[in-house]
């Protein structure tokens, strides 16, 4: 799984679906426990599945299906689990200069999770045009198949899969930093990008563990930006340049 | 399942789509209103700042331990080090990742065997 430039490949589909494996790690647990969840809060199996497919985005479906067993208005239920996933709205731009004239593309951007932006964003650019549309193709379905495939499992036989093995839901989960931290690493390029770059993972780390987990993102993203433009502003000392 | 909640199951999936799917589309109309050949250089440059940013912050988000106790983070802080490592050495995608879990797990396993 190189980060360079790689010549065309012949199945850019099958290439994509085992960069995306490393992905596999965090949702396949984080989907048996939504799974277990939804069961738990009266949902179906079918139900459970359904939701998985139709929302496939992790956190704001707990709040849903928790804010939903609670009784409360449906209206702040949808409210609530919108509001969780507004922060999506900048991915897609953020990869649209890669994005070829296909009309799959709008559909696809279903499966635009956090995880699969991340991963994008990297991989795009470095892929030929030709390439793009089948490598995002392989990534994103097989990411969103398994997040449909774990939510099964956790409906179906969530318990008995953590008694069995309870280290392995708390071990599988470390494949997301790790992934996340490879593909952070290579855009500490100046002083700027590390400066913002490290308050950024510092805020969303501050923020989850003080129990801000859903504005973790938008706001320590928010002081990143602030901080970029900060040290913009500030007079260029020495002649040197940041960028 | 009520018919009420399959509606509010179907308007938050709608919803969720269209944030992904309407920048997407937006983007792509001011690419093409401007000169094709400024590729990124068209975008705004706060949508270029933040994209790289909003990963960082899931990176942030997903270091926390799903149990914070002292030796989750030790894991985290050795997996850390291991994915920078091969990381530094390989510049691959999928060994660092690898050797991170494996380097997590194996301190994981055995602070439970000590314990």
């Amino acid at each position: 799984m190189s980060q360079q430039a790689v010549s065309p490949t012949p199945r850019p589909w099958l290439t994509g679906m085992r960069e995306a494996i490393p992905l596999l790690g965090g949702y396949v647990p984080v989907a048996i426990s939504f799974g277990l969840v939804a069961i738990q809060a009266g949902f179906t199996a079918q139900e459970a599945v359904l939701i998985s497919a139709l929302v496939y985005a992790g956190a704001s479906q707990f709040l849903f299906v928790g804010m939903a067993a609670a009784g409360s208005p449906l209206w702040l239920v949808v409210v609530m689990t919108l509001l969780i996933n507004v922060r999506h709205v900048v991915y897609a731009p953020n990869l649209a200069p890669w994005l070829t004239a296909s009309r799959g593309w709008p559909w696809l951007m279903h499966a635009l999770t956090d995880q699969v932006f991340a991963l994008a964003h990297t991989r795009l650019p470095q892929l030929p045009e030709t390439q793009r549309l089948g490598w995002f193709t392989g990534a994103a379905l097989f990411a969103w198949a398994s997040w449909i495939a774990g939510t099964a499992l956790g409906a179906l036989a969530g318990e008995e899969l953590m008694a069995r093995w309870p280290l392995l839901g708390e071990i599988m989960p470390f494949a997301l930093p790790a992934l996340f931290l490879v593909l952070v690493v290579p855009r500490f390029t100046s002083r700027r990008w590390s400066l913002a770059l490290s308050l950024t993972v510092l805020s969303a780390l501050t923020l989850t563990v003080t129990g801000f987990t859903n504005l973790a993102i938008p706001l320590a993203a928010a002081c990143g930006a602030l901080c970029f433009q900060a040290v913009k502003c500030r007079p260029a000392a020495k002649g040197t340049r940041h960028e | 399942m009520s018919s009420a909640m399959w509606i509010a199951v179907i308007v938050s999936a709608v919803g969720t789509l269209l944030m992904r799917l309407l920048p997407m589309l937006w983007m792509r109309r001011r690419l093409a209103r401007l000169d094709h050949d400024e590729g990124i250089d068209a975008m705004p440059q706060w949508l270029g700042i933040l994209g790289p940013l909003m990963i960082a912050a899931v990176l942030g988000t997903s270091l926390v331990p799903k149990a914070p106790d002292g030796i989750s983070w030790l894991a985290t802080g050795i997996g850390v080090l291991a994915t920078l490592g091969v990381w530094w050495r390989t510049r691959t995608l999928g060994w660092p990742v690898a050797a991170g879990v494996a380097a997590f797990g194996a301190v994981v396993v055995l602070a439970s065997w000590v314990i």
